[in-house]
């Protein structure tokens, strides 16, 4: 089996250190396209992101491969302000493209369909990631992006947001139907962008782990987690066996809640109230242990660089113990009660079908990933935290439908119990962080398979260690991109709902 | 189907009884931090305003001469200072920390000549008469507006229709039309591209109408305030009737924000210590 490293000889790259797991190497601007194109065809494109401040701006592609823990990160400065597009050869860039030339102002020339991704109106001239703009929200309004709609006899357009019909997060679609078929859907996204990632640039660590905490609320862990971890590689800290346990007990708490919610929205879409009940109750109970185990609901303000900011209380963890073998019994038992139910089968089997043929070049990730065949589990596939001491399965299907992406949520719930599990019985005890000696300049990679899946987070530290560059590239954004084909792949109006909560993708992730 | 509805029958009532009774189960995570200025130092007071990753602890000055503000509508709960001064920092657990007045939310002190911080005096003016609420008392419809939020609250606020919360026993509903809605209930800091649809929301309600700020980001800007693309907090944008600090506010924290809004519950929480942080 081929490795990175051996990859990027064949192609003539030489690999110039970086932290461990890390191949980082870079080559000239004209070299970028025929690089790229040839690694995207062997392994899979994880990220792409420019970095402009002072100097010229760069590109970097981040690579994985099956079967290799290690990741590939190939940089280019460019010279310019402009750089070959990478869409035509490589599908996936597309999106990364988009977000490039709205937010840093770089353009990729021969990209066929440059539209707005994020921004609905910034005038052009001004990216929010690049210019330092003073009174930053005086800018006079720019050109709105047309919205792509269908024309034709009896199509009519039915909009859907960016205000939800419940306590929903803000996004627009724009449903094309002909009366009961979805034609189209035609989406809108960006409605929260805050720009994030560059409110963190010159914060200190900790100021900018509290960003990192809120960059998405029910995925905060995992987004905190890969922020952390880069930081610690940047800085080569290491972290305690102890923090190390802790840090794999939470993701997987995370990942329950985020797992039960999503399986709640979904029984609710279906009109299946009292299984959306006994989901939603349970997504509560486990909650409340994370805020006895952190003082935190949703797990924030626990992490810290070199390990957490206090010690998990004992009697907390007795209590979720005591606790697991209850919520098995009960997942388990509703699992059984949904697959017998044929109304609920039959909303969600074929609905909203993401078909494996057209979801692999959009190289997907967690459950949405996994329930089209693509084999990826950061927690396999580069061990983090404590996951080289765990063992558990991961489930891939091939269907795509609402239904298999139900199927991996229910198949994980039981891992990630039995992931708890493993952890508590061989628990090392808590102990609090490390003391972070002098702080140290460096650039590293962060990962962790969030409840969404692949949360891949790039940090960059100046040399008083305070945030230069922060690059988040949470789940959410590689699997938005296929969504409105999903969508459209022959379903009806009225199945919109249970294709949205099967998907269950956040908005906050993307936006950013 | 038989079988599910015989599941629920046999799961029983799980619901809260709050807030008739205190629900301790329900309280476990904190719901606001509280300081008793007085126990801080003037060096303390200058470290806790160091740390404090929003600006929640603003100080200035130095050890003979300063001032401290404590802000707890810009703080995201984030634990540093308890953890470095609990003698001063505490988190409260009970539910009642929404209030009406945005000043509520702040407390300050000033030190002269080397001692202490003295607590300044507030000026909050609890309104005797707020507008509309008796019109509500019974029945709330709620319009909820995600104006750039991190989908904290949105999750929050999805539990209050959980077994566990249950918010419709109180007579509180979420509404899918502003035509029909009595309150809007707005989560997260109001960003650039939000501002327009939020504005509609508003407008598009019918009068009279109360507006309630839920969670640090709506209330004070939290962790996103002065970043690019946001316009700040919601009551730059509307008038507020009432706020709801925590990041995010617990699900009873926003059940007591609503019952607070329509003249059903009391205002309690003061951040320099009151009956519920004291």
């Amino acid at each position: 089996m081929t490795t990175l490293r051996e990859l990027a000889q064949k192609f003539g790259l030489a690999i110039e250190g970086g932290a461990p797991q890390e191949l980082r190497t870079q080559c000239a601007p004209e070299e970028f396209l025929g690089a790229v194109t040839a690694l995207a065809a062997e392994a899979v494109l994880a990220d792409l992101f420019a970095v402009t401040g002072r100097g010229q701006p760069s590109l970097t592609v981040v690579f994985e491969l099956a079967g290799d823990a290690e990741w590939l990160v190939l940089r280019t400065q460019l010279s310019g302000d402009s750089f070959p597009s990478l869409t035509p050869s490589t599908h996936v860039a597309s999106w990364y493209e988009r977000e490039i030339r709205e937010m840093h102002g770089l353009n990729p020339v021969g990209h066929p369909a440059l539209a707005r991704l994020r921004l609905h109106d910034w005038p052009v001239g001004q990216p929010p990631m690049r210019a330092a703009l003073e009174r930053r929200l005086d800018v006079g309004p720019g050109v709105p992006s047309p919205v792509p709609i269908v024309h034709g006899q009896g199509v009519f357009q039915l909009p859907l947001g960016p205000v939800r019909s419940g306590p929903q997060e803000s996004g627009e679609f724009l449903f094309n139907s002909g009366g009961e078929d979805l034609v189209a859907v035609s989406q809108l996204l960006g409605f929260k962008l805050r720009v994030v990632e560059r409110l963190a640039e010159g914060r200190t660590v900790d100021q900018a782990l509290m960003l990192a905490e809120r960059l998405a609320g029910v995925s905060a862990f995992s987004n905190a987690l890969a922020f952390v971890q880069a930081v610690e590689r940047a800085m080569a800290v290491d972290v305690g066996e102890q923090s190390r346990a802790a840090r794999t007990l939470m993701n997987e708490l995370e990942r329950l809640h985020n797992h039960f919610g999503d399986i709640a929205r979904l029984a609710d879409a279906t009109g299946l109230m009292v299984a959306g009940a006994q989901y939603a109750s349970l997504k509560e109970e486990v909650l409340r242990h994370c805020a006895a185990l952190t003082q935190h609901r949703y797990l924030r303000g626990i992490l810290a660089v070199g390990g957490l900011q206090a010690p998990l209380p004992d009697a907390a963890l007795h209590a979720l113990r005591r606790r697991l073998a209850d919520w098995l019994r009960r997942s388990e038992r509703l699992e059984r009660l949904l697959e017998d139910t044929a109304v609920f089968v039959d909303r969600v089997e074929t609905t909203g079908v993401l078909t494996k043929e057209y979801a692999a070049p959009h190289n997907l990730v967690g459950p949405i990933g996994r329930s089209t065949g693509a084999d990826r589990d950061c927690r396999r596939d580069h061990p983090y935290a404590g996951y080289d001491r765990v063992t558990f399965d991961v489930l891939v299907k091939s269907q795509g439908d609402a239904l298999a992406r139900l199927s991996v949520r229910l198949f994980e719930i039981r891992q990630s119990i039995r992931i708890i599990e493993q952890v508590l019985e061989a628990w090392p005890g808590s102990d609090v962080a490390a003391s972070v000696s002098a702080p140290a300049t460096g650039e590293a990679l962060g990962w962790s398979e969030g409840a969404g899946g692949e949360t891949l987070h790039s940090v960059a530290l100046t040399a008083d260690g305070r945030i230069a560059r922060w690059r988040a590239r949470p789940p959410a954004f590689v699997n938005w991109h296929p969504y409105a084909e999903a969508c459209a792949s022959g379903n009806n109006l009225t199945d919109y709902p249970v294709i949205e909560a099967s998907f269950g993708l956040s908005h906050a992730e993307f936006d950013r | 189907m038989s079988r599910w509805i015989a599941l629920g029958i046999r799961t029983g009532v799980r619901s809260t009884r709050y807030p008739s009774r205190p629900d301790p189960e329900a309280e476990i995570a904190p719901s606001a931090v509280t300081v008793d200025i007085a126990a801080l130092s003037a060096v303390q007071a200058l470290e806790a305003a160091d740390m404090c990753p929003t600006t929640a602890i603003t100080a200035a000055g130095d050890r003979d001469k300063g001032s401290i503000a404590f802000d707890a509508g810009q703080c995201v709960m984030c634990g540093r200072c308890v953890r470095a001064f609990p003698a001063a920092f505490s988190y409260g657990h009970g539910p009642e920390v929404a209030v009406h007045s945005r000043e509520a939310l702040r407390v300050a002190a000033h030190w002269a000549d080397g001692s202490g911080p003295a607590v300044d005096e507030t000026a909050v003016t609890d309104e005797l008469q707020r507008r509309s609420q008796a019109l509500f008392r019974r029945s709330l419809h709620i319009r909820h507006v995600d104006a750039g939020s991190c989908n904290g609250c949105e999750s929050e606020l999805q539990l209050l229709g959980s077994p566990q919360y249950d918010l419709n026993r109180l007579g509180l509903f979420f509404t899918p039309t502003p035509r029909h809605a009595d309150a809007l209930l707005v989560t997260g800091v109001v960003t650039r591209q939000m501002e327009q649809p939020l504005k509609d929301t508003y407008e598009a309600m019918p009068s009279p109408k109360l507006v309630v700020a839920a969670g640090v980001c709506a209330v004070g800007g939290g962790a996103f305030e002065g970043g690019f693309m946001v316009r700040g907090p919601l009551d730059r944008i509307l008038p507020v009737d009432v706020y709801v600090p925590g990041c995010p506010p617990t699900p009873l924290a926003l059940l007591h924000g609503l019952l607070l809004a329509v003249g059903r519950a009391e205002e309690r929480y003061r951040p320099g210590g009151g009956p519920h942080g004291a």
